[in-house]
């Protein structure tokens, strides 16, 4: 009994555990402080913190440089982990974090539940054709998650830097160079080669003016992002492109795009990306295989990607929630300022000449 | 427009605009300093906030205008400080959040109003008198309060000592007010003793209304353009 309340515990702690890097706003200025908030739950919603001893690998890379960061830059705030950093030089910058595996244990019936869930299908069907729905499984996994931001308005190369984890999305062109309308390829690399016919799940939330904080930390919506098999039990269809099904309007703010959209990688390890809106983007997926260790059943390698699409302008309007923050927006204030005294000064002339 | 006071004005205006010339709007430097200051942090937040806000300054230059005696603008600006208060801690206690381009777009109306009421534009363009100034003040402090709460509301705040940060919040936009209107005040009642006061009373107030009706134009483009 007290093995099956563990597992269930265990099971509900796993679920949607979907890991993120969401920095507060995906447009900075050089040299300014930011953050980036490390989600673990959900794109919406984080649910714990990590542990700065599960963070094997934490990098940040611009201007063609590698820089590993410690520990001492994270600090935990609520139920996210966050990253405090200075912005350097103006470029396209990529952050990457890979946690070191860890096992967990799962009943067979949580164990499918998970893997309908989370949309790890492949397996599920494999499960189901080889007659082994009923067997339990000791799960080995780790998490890699990368985000791509734009320092300045100068792009730079860095933006396709192989971070080298062993699941890894790297897009085929720089984000902050498209806009709407485009097409963008993501590659899916597994130890460095090309993951041919993996299912990759892709979610937006479109620029609007209100705020898309990558640090939200207290966000009331639905969740809307990894949740796509748990709709009441409905059934659906995930052929490459299709949509899977839309949660806007269950108690988001509005700034979901258009739901989750499955996809799945071609021969090249490519998919292909339909960029119908400004906003933020955010790919996942969840590789999971049969292990031949000992004491395990499977092992299964997650990945999240995360970057912004502009308005076509420099400087999209932050949010993120944005890509909106409030920091480029608007007058410049030392314009405002001088075109203020300007027409003050005028006035005064004027009106004191009449008076004469 | 000789004479010691005012070039003493004009220099602390020019001493004031690299102050004025940062960033009305939230960034991440800010978000950063809330993030690890602590409650202090938000006094000094609100505090900015308020001296970088050109439309709440251009309302109380406004108000200030029209007023003769300190007593006057203490009543004023204390009715002021309740409505805005009122807005700023309730909305965002309660996590009310209005467009924000449709409350700045308000705020800017009520720079346009106060340019237009000292203008005398209710007697001689509407033939009427104007609407009792205490009520329009209270109630245009509960409309700036709402885009003080708007901005506020920008910031991740955290669950922690939710409350306490929305009073420092406020009391940071009470001591900016203050910083901010003694320049103001000074300036205008030391020019109220020069014989060109009544060109600058009435440049001044022009100006408002061409501000308040920028502004008004600006947030309704931006608003427009997010739809």
């Amino acid at each position: 009994m007290t093995r099956k309340i563990l597992l269930a515990l265990a099971f509900v702690l796993l679920c949607s555990h979907d890991m993120y890097l969401k920095p507060v706003s995906y447009f900075l200025e050089p040299g300014t402080e930011s953050r980036i908030a490390l989600f673990n739950g959900t794109f919406e919603k984080s649910e714990n913190v990590i542990a700065r001893s599960r963070m094997q690998d934490v990098s940040l890379v611009g201007n063609g440089r590698r820089t590993a960061l410690d520990s001492t830059q994270w600090r935990e705030q609520d139920s996210v982990t966050i990253l405090n950093f200075t912005s350097g030089e103006p470029g396209t910058w990529v952050a990457g974090v890979s946690t070191l595996p860890r096992n967990i244990e799962m009943a067979a019936e949580d164990f499918n539940a998970y893997l309908e869930h989370d949309g790890i299908l492949d397996m599920l069907k494999e499960r189901r054709n080889a007659g082994t729905l009923g067997e339990d499984a000791v799960e080995r996994y780790s998490k890699h998650v990368k985000t791509i931001f734009q320092v300045g308005e100068a792009l730079s190369a860095d933006w396709n830097h192989e971070l080298g984890y062993p699941l890894e999305f790297i897009p085929m062109e720089n984000p902050y160079d498209i806009h709407p309308g485009h097409r963008l390829q993501v590659r899916l690399l597994r130890d460095g080669s090309p993951l041919a016919d993996q299912l990759v799940y892709v979610g937006a939330r479109a620029a609007s003016h209100t705020h898309e904080d990558g640090g939200e930390v207290h966000s009331d919506e639905a969740d809307t992002g990894a949740h796509t098999h748990e709709a009441g039990g409905e059934e659906h269809t995930h052929g490459p492109g299709e949509e899977v099904h839309s949660h806007s309007g269950d108690g988001s703010e509005g700034h979901q795009h258009d739901g989750i959209r499955s996809l799945r990688t071609d021969s090249e390890g490519l998919v292909t990306l339909d960029i119908d809106a400004a906003g933020v983007w955010y790919l996942r997926t969840i590789h999971l295989v049969d292990s031949p260790e000992e004491g395990l059943t499977h092992e299964s390698n997650w990945a999240t990607l995360t970057f912004a699409i502009g308005e076509g302008h420099s400087h999209s309007h932050g949010d993120a929630d944005s890509a909106h923050t409030h920091e480029d927006e608007g007058i410049p204030a030392y314009l405002l300022w001088i075109g203020s005294l300007l027409i003050l000064g005028i006035l005064f002339f004027f009106f004191n000449r009449r008076k004469r | 427009m000789s004479g010691v006071p005012v070039r003493k004005g004009v220099v602390l205006i020019m001493l004031l605009l690299p102050v004025l010339a940062s960033a009305h709007g939230i960034d991440s430097a800010d978000q950063a300093l809330l993030d690890r200051g602590g409650l202090l942090s938000y006094i000094w937040v609100g505090a900015k906030h308020m001296l970088t806000g050109f439309d709440h300054l251009l309302f109380l230059a406004g108000v200030i205008f029209y007023l003769k005696g300190f007593r006057d603008i203490l009543l004023f600006i204390t009715i002021f400080t309740l409505g805005h208060c009122i807005t700023l801690i309730g909305a965002t206690y309660m996590q009310i959040r209005a467009d924000e381009h449709l409350v700045d777009a308000c705020i800017a109306l009520s720079v346009v109003y106060k340019g237009f009421e000292n203008l005398g534009g209710f007697d001689k363009l509407l033939k009427t008198g104007s609407p009792n100034l205490l009520r329009m003040v209270f109630i245009f402090g509960l409309l700036h309060g709402l885009g003080l709460s708007t901005r506020l509301q920008s910031f991740d705040l955290g669950s922690d000592q939710f409350l306490s940060k929305i009073l420092s919040f406020n009391v940071g936009v009470e001591l900016g007010q203050v910083v901010a209107l003694v320049p103001i005040v000074l300036l205008i009642r030391v020019w109220q003793k020069k014989p060109s006061y009544d060109a600058f009373y009435r440049a001044a107030n022009f100006y408002l209304v061409i501000a308040g009706v920028g502004l008004f134009a600006y947030q309704l483009y931006g608003y427009l353009n997010t739809q």
